[in-house]
């Protein structure tokens, strides 16, 4: 089944990547039929003790294999994907207009999206995970940057790779790591391990899970992947794949919980990111903008959560992921609909929509009050819980946990309770807004959602049921807590109606109190200023070493052949050197000198050529001399066909040679001397230092009975070695290719050059 | 552009093609028992390429298409012994009875020389190419004024 729902999206991609661009936005209803798929296979297993696996050999020799492993909290997980994946397939329907562009492009990268987000939550390999995990960061970057026109979403789309994909960077070396420390790739086979390899990975682990999970000071990318139409924040940037880093962190927690430096530092992410997020989330006025940080905030909280490490605050984490990505992904839905039929999302210039899109009104209200912690919501018991979970902590720690957790809950309801005033209540300038009218596709996910976070409260033992089995595959003393309905007039519930109180008054003041507009985003203008950086450097570099002078080049390449030559010196063996086989060699060694030194001297082009060409023939007559007819062959035709190709090369250029500058007369002499010294002297070392007997005799052995020719050389070319052969092919290859390009760009450029000067 | 001045260069072309070709296709078929073999038999069809352009014959053209057979045929042959468990790049020896030639024995070697060549020609293709030797059969010589402009870029010195 795991394969056949995977090879369903993967053929699914294909067929929508190819209809798109006929069928328009409706393309999205067939990318929502894999998700839905796998939602519903999903939902059956939710509590099903048994678990699934598939594994596919990949590298056995490297215990590199594709293993995934359905348990309780994959299915919650996948259900959650596949799930509000089919929702927003609907809703985007509705978000985009009739005749958008690009919407096969669009749906295929959000199904594949899903698949990797799948896949993620299935793997059961940390390899398998890595390769899906990189696969989200590359779809979220295509998907931030869908309109590839706008330099603003281009710009946030590649801050997102970089961030991403260089916490991938770490996530592989901490994967490495751990697999050397714990023995095992598999994640279902966790031990608790210790040591400083332990440490490194634990390290390595946790940045890679902060920059996918959008932690301080890796956030800086989340805000900008707003860019993103309003569908895919709601399922990737909210719901599922900012959920990755969190869900690493959970299933591979058991394993760093001994080493000292995984709770401190998880702490440190997760308690900085949500009081830092919840302030973003107050201060700016686009409405996407404030939920944007608010997710960071509460990707800090669960962060911090699960860094505390006790069951109870696993099951407190897990509980809110759930909780968190039916909220939130209805309020991401809410505020593209009004960016769609009000026209705008900024909260200054929106008022009273509360008449004017009551349906929406009511989806806004509840799953804000959801994230706020208010029954009778599914956001109420899992608040609770993770107020329940930090009271267990004992002194200092309590204070300065549970003081931040408690504190960051507190601004979590003023900045909903500011979105929400700013948006739907009725303010004095801006009186009721005209809307566009409601369309069907967008509301319904909504309500959908909305009702969930209600329905989820009602049949609260049934989730509390999902939740447990889940959680405890991570954390098996976990089976013992549940989420309630009504905790009683407990310590934790007296602390959230004061959480509540607090956060109402605030937000009401800060809502009435209009900011002109939202903060400058620093850390993201220091991260694209970097990025430049690099790329200036390294045209700064290539400008500099690239200079394109072809004498300089050669000189260079000569100059390195002199000094890679110093150490053979030492090894000639005067004894093994003689001057020749036959005396046919020295007169032949006498025409390669006078012909070389001839070419230097010619001051016509093509007798240079020619010249140069009686070099080659010379050299082959050495090989003749030495018995080696297919060396020859193949030298007189590779002279025949250069000496040739000057000729139609030189065509080109002026008959005779440029005078050249004094300096660069004797430096050339000089250049060219010791190069050939250095030829000649790592030659002569070469010749005194071989190792075991020439492989002759075994070659010309298996070329008569494996190859089943007589001609050693070719059968070596062909069948005993024939890989170097066709690593020589690939080479001929690029280099044609290579040849073709540039020829193909100065035509173009030709070209231009034409049209240019018709047109003046 | 010797043609201009030299019609017995371009007969002298002319003439030498065929027996070229039939050069060429006896050292491919050859080489795997004497000297020659693939890279030998491409070049020589890359030397009546060149002397044709020369000559002002043909233009030079099908780089891609020579490049993409060639590579495609060295891919296949490499690759399909994989299909029946075999190694990469395993060899295939046949012999059959031919009434003229006797009992000639080839293999999937000839197959893979066969690629070599194309992707030789292609190369030398190219490279004409790059050296836009195209021109030289359309316009004969090419003005002075291009002749200073790639002077001074060339040589740099």
């Amino acid at each position: 089944m795991i394969w056949f729902l995977l090879a369903l999206h993967a053929a699914v991609v294909v067929i929508v990547a190819s209809i798109g661009a006929h069928v328009g936005r409706r393309v999205l209803w067939l990318a929502a039929i894999p998700m839905a798929a796998t939602a519903l296979w999903s939902i059956t297993r939710l509590t099903s003790s048994s678990t699934v696996t598939a594994t596919l050999d990949w590298v056995p020799g490297l215990g590199v294999n594709l293993e995934f492993r359905v348990d309780a909290m994959g299915s919650l997980l996948s259900v959650l994907v596949s799930g509000i994946g089919a929702l927003v397939c609907v809703y985007a329907v509705g978000y985009f207009s009739a005749g958008a562009a690009n919407m096969g492009r669009f749906a295929a990268t959000l199904l594949a999206f899903s698949a990797a987000m799948v896949g993620l939550v299935w793997a059961d390999s940390v390899w398998t995970l890595f390769i899906f995990w990189e696969l989200t960061s590359i779809t979220s970057f295509l998907l931030v940057g869908f309109k590839h026109t706008d330099p603003v979403a281009r710009t946030a789309a590649r801050r997102a790779l970089v961030i991403t994909a260089g916490g991938g960077l770490s996530l592989l070396a901490g994967f490495v790591f751990f697999v050397d420390a714990a023995g095992t790739a598999r994640l279902s086979e966790i031990t608790p391990i210790t040591g400083s390899t332990a440490t490194a990975a634990a390290i390595l682990i946790l940045v890679a899970a902060a920059t996918k999970s959008a932690q301080f000071p890796f956030h800086v990318w989340l805000p900008g992947a707003m860019a993103a139409p309003t569908p895919v924040s709601a399922y990737l940037h909210s719901a599922t794949m900012v959920k990755a880093g969190v869900i690493l962190v959970a299933v591979i927690a058991p394993a760093f919980q001994d080493t000292g430096v995984w709770k401190p530092l998880g702490l440190a992410f997760g308690l900085t990111t949500m009081v830092w997020g919840a302030v973003g989330a107050l201060r700016h006025v686009d409405a996407k903008l404030i939920l944007a940080w608010g997710t960071v905030s509460q990707l800090g909280l669960l962060i911090a959560l699960l860094a505390i490490g006790t069951p109870k605050a696993t099951f407190a984490a897990i509980s809110i992921l759930v909780a968190h990505a039916v909220f939130k992904a209805a309020l991401f839905m809410v505020v593209g609909e009004v960016d769609v039929r009000a026209g705008t999302r900024n909260i200054n210039d929106l008022s009273g929509l509360r008449r004017s899109m009551p349906v929406t009104f009511v989806v806004a209200v509840v799953s804000g009050a959801s994230m706020a912690g208010v029954p009778p919501l599914l956001g109420f018991p899992a608040k609770e819980s993770a107020i329940e979970a930090t009271l267990g902590l004992d002194g200092t720690e309590f204070l300065l946990v549970g003081g931040l957790i408690i504190a960051g809950s507190a601004l979590t309801v003023a900045y909903t309770v500011r979105l929400l005033v700013g948006m739907f209540a009725s303010s004095a300038p801006m009186i009721d807004r005209e809307v566009a009218p409601r369309r069907l596709a967008m509301t319904s996910p909504e309500m959908i959602l909305a009702g969930a976070s209600f329905v989820g409260f009602v049949a609260l033992g049934w989730v509390s049921d999902v939740v447990r089995s889940a959680v405890v595959t991570v954390a098996p003393k976990a089976e013992v807590y549940s989420l309630l309905r009504w905790p009683g007039l407990t310590d934790a519930f007296l602390i959230s109606v004061g959480v509540v109180a607090v956060g109402v008054v605030f937000g009401a003041l800060l809502a009435r109190r209009r900011a002109v507009s939202g903060p400058v985003a620093r850390g993201a203008a220091n991260v694209d200023w970097s990025i430049d950086g690099v790329g200036r450097l390294a045209r700064q570099v290539a400008a500099r070493v690239q200079h394109g002078s072809l004498p300089l080049y050669l000189a260079t390449m000569l100059l390195v052949v002199c000094v890679a030559a110093v150490p053979f010196v030492g090894a000639i063996d005067t004894a093994t050197l003689y001057w020749w086989d036959n005396r046919a060699e020295a007169v032949l060694v006498l025409m390669i000198v006078a012909t070389s030194v001839a070419a230097t001297t010619v001051s016509s082009r093509l007798g240079a050529a020619l010249v140069l060409g009686g070099v080659g023939f010379s050299v082959a007559g050495l090989f003749v001399a030495h018995g080696a007819p297919d060396l020859v062959l193949t030298q007189l035709l590779v002279e025949t066909v250069i000496v040739v190709g000057f000729v139609v090369g030189l065509g080109r250029l002026a008959t005779r040679f440029p005078t050249p500058t004094r300096l660069w007369f004797v430096g050339r002499i000089v250049l060219s001397a010791a190069a050939a010294a250095a030829v000649g002297l790592a030659l002569a070392g070469g010749a005194g230092s071989q190792v075991g007997e020439a492989p002759i005799r075994d070659l010309a052995e298996t070329a008569q009975t494996d190859g089943g020719g007589k001609n050693v050389v070719n059968v070596v070319l062909t069948d005993t070695r024939a890989l170097d052969t066709l690593g020589e092919v690939i080479v001929l290859m690029v280099v044609s290719v290579g040849i073709l390009t540039l020829s193909m760009r100065r035509r173009r450029d030709q070209g231009r050059d034409g049209t240019e000067r018709v047109a003046s | 552009m010797i043609s201009h001045t030299s019609p017995i260069v371009a007969l002298a072309v002319r003439a030498v093609t065929p027996v070229a070709l039939v050069v060429a296709a006896y050292v491919l078929f050859t080489g795997h028992n004497a000297p020659g073999g693939g890279f030998a038999a491409g070049l020589m069809l890359g030397a009546i390429i060149v002397l044709r352009t020369i000559a002002g014959i043909s233009r030079p053209r099908g780089a891609p298409t020579w490049l993409a057979v060639g590579g495609g045929i060295v891919g296949a042959v490499a690759i399909a012994p994989l299909l029946w468990g075999e190694p990469l790049l395993d060899q295939v020896v046949v012999s059959w009875d031919v009434p003229v030639l006797g009992t000639v024995k080839t293999g999937s070697a000839l197959l893979f020389d066969l690629g070599v060549v194309a992707v030789v020609v292609g190369l030398v293709i190219a490279l004409l190419d790059g050296l836009d030797a195209g021109s030289l059969v359309d316009r004969g010589r090419p003005d002075d004024g291009a002749r200073e402009r790639s002077d001074r870029k060339v040589t740099g010195s």
